[in-house]
């Protein structure tokens, strides 16, 4: 679907459910993230958000920038909150008090709310089965509140609680791999995406809905504030990302692997390392040692790709 | 409804609400903007309605009479009645899905409005393999969108069919892929391999231009040189790909 890019988006749908006027940071990865989720969802959705910076600039009272319901829950329940609504749509249908159609549920969080705080709710709605779509927005630590690190951090970055300086190098633990996470929960379907790559996201949104079971997106959304990088980099750091094989566009139907833009000749990390300031301590022995773990792990999925996984 | 009221706030109803609207606008877009569910294959808001699919029938009422049509090409007017869903639009609605089966049996998107009507299987023949639906769309959007009109109908009745001139690879193509992103049946096909691209169902192969800075192909070379030409920059331009730029 990306080589379609041309004149695509003058053909994606008009109405936004997530409007202008809210308080991200400019330049917000993130919140281009999630307009393009719900733009493509359309108006029969519910969404469930986990505390975060998407709460936070969306729904400072008394405004807010959602045009569908919309609940804020606490941080670590998101998933359950979004089964749970999911079950109580279902029995609504069939008491008949609602007339019966298709309502998209979502749940949604950053990447402190899923990775860490989130996890054992998210692990549970994915086990139980519910028909809906969770989406990580993963900004790789916990902005909304200053910057401090999460399990999604990646190794070498620095952030306010693992801080680059005389006796520390940075993040010290290698960002935690959600996406297969998910898919050792052996749901029909688990993808990661980028919003520089509308059309790809595009594709696999739809196929998230369409999905008899529950869905799990891994989102890549750039922070230019906590990446110490210029905001009008946000989207052109989500293809240094791919292009560089830091985040990986897979998506994996009923257990199959398929990488939706497969990166076989791979820019060198130093590129999407460059603009931003988290990483600019690292030496060159430390980038290295970051290029050779990416390599690798890219290596280990190019060769499974449209194996079955589970 | 004459030229002059085009455009003016007015007011009609659907299913007995009064609901406000604009004078001209397309009835379908109005409906769906209020919260109303009308299904649609060949209808995009970008380009101008064709009606069809015949998906989006509703029944609109004016004074005494009161009439089945398609809500995509039917403008909003002062003082009408829409009626969504009856007994009389349903059944239509079913048939019309029949039809739909039996001319794109594999398509998703069709089986899934099929499903959603209870239609699980179709009386008619079975159409094997081309599985487009004659909606148009892809045209249109070659027309309005792109401005290339590479494809058109061609024949009539039960021969006509969606392609290029004569059947070949047409010259006014750029290979932007947009046919392909809003065809309701998936049916036309886009491939990038070794650095060409094809529109499987146009026929049309255009080498990819490599990008100057990182070595990737990005664009058919054919695509760049007419967007360079159209926008008055030079060739060169369009060098490197969106990322060296």
């Amino acid at each position: 679907m990306e080589a379609m890019n041309v004149f695509a988006s003058r053909l994606f749908p008009r109405e936004n459910r997530f409007v202008s006027g809210h308080r991200a940071c400019q330049g917000c990865g993130e919140a281009l993230a999630v307009r393009m989720v719900h733009q493509l969802l359309g108006r029969n959705t519910m969404v469930a958000s986990a505390t975060g910076c998407m709460e936070i600039i969306s729904s400072s009272y008394p405004d807010t920038a959602w045009s569908v319901p919309w609940l804020h829950v606490a941080f670590e329940n998101a998933a359950a909150v979004a089964s749970g609504i999911e079950v109580g749509l279902n029995i609504l249908m069939e008491k008949g008090k609602l007339p019966k159609r298709r309502i998209t549920v979502v749940g949604m969080g950053g990447d402190g709310g899923t990775s860490d705080i989130g996890l054992q709710a998210l692990s549970g709605a994915l086990e139980r089965g519910h028909r809906m779509i969770y989406v990580c927005y993963d900004n790789e630590a916990y902005m909304n509140t200053g910057i401090q690190r999460s399990s999604a951090t990646p190794f070498g970055a620095s952030t306010t609680t693992s801080p680059a300086g005389k006796f520390s190098p940075g993040q010290q633990t290698w960002k935690k791999n959600l996406p297969m996470i998910a898919v050792a929960h052996r749901i029909p379907y688990v993808a990661t995406a980028c919003p520089s790559y509308p059309f790809d996201l595009a594709d696999k949104v739809r196929r998230a809905a369409e999905a008899k079971g529950p869905a799990y997106i891994h989102m890549f959304a750039s922070c230019p504030t906590g990446w110490r990088m210029n905001p009008e980099l946000a989207v052109a750091i989500g293809r240094l990302a791919v292009d560089s094989q830091v985040f990986p566009l897979y998506e994996v139907v009923d257990g199959r692997l398929h990488l939706t833009h497969p990166v076989r000749e791979p820019r060198p990390v130093k590129d999407y390392f460059a603009p931003q300031g988290r990483f600019r301590h690292l030496d060159e022995a430390a980038v290295a040692r970051i290029e050779r773990r990416v390599r690798e792990e890219y290596q280990r999925l190019l060769e499974r790709d449209g194996q079955i996984l589970f | 409804m004459s030229e002059l009221e085009m455009g003016k706030p007015t007011s009609f109803r659907v299913n007995g609400h009064e609901h406000q609207g604009v004078v001209g606008e397309s009835l379908l877009l109005a409906l769906r903007r209020l919260g109303y569910e009308v299904p649609s294959l060949c209808y995009h808001e970008a380009v101008s309605p064709y009606g069809a699919c015949r998906l989006c029938l509703v029944e609109v009422g004016k004074g005494k009479r009161r009439k089945l049509t398609t809500s995509c090409n039917f403008p909003v007017q002062p003082g009408i009645e829409v009626f969504l869903d009856t007994d009389k639009v349903v059944a239509q609605r079913k048939v019309i899905l029949q039809l739909l089966l039996a001319q794109a049996p594999e398509a998703a998107r069709v089986k899934e409005l099929a499903a959603e009507y209870g239609v699980s299987d179709t009386p008619f023949e079975k159409k094997q393999g081309n599985a487009c639906i004659l909606c148009g769309l892809c045209a249109r959007v070659c027309r309005e969108i792109v401005r290339a009109d590479a494809i058109a109908f061609s024949s009539r009745g039960t021969t006509k069919e969606m392609d290029t001139p004569y059947r070949e690879a047409n010259e006014a193509c750029i290979g932007c892929g947009a046919c392909v992103f809003v065809c309701p049946t998936d049916c036309i096909g886009l491939k990038d391999e070794n650095g060409i691209r094809e529109i499987v169902r146009w026929h049309r192969k255009l080498p990819l231009k490599k990008c100057a800075a990182c070595g990737r192909p990005f664009a058919p070379t054919f695509q760049l040189n007419a967007f360079a030409a159209q926008i008055g920059v030079e060739r060169t331009h369009f060098d490197k790909c969106p990322d060296c730029r």
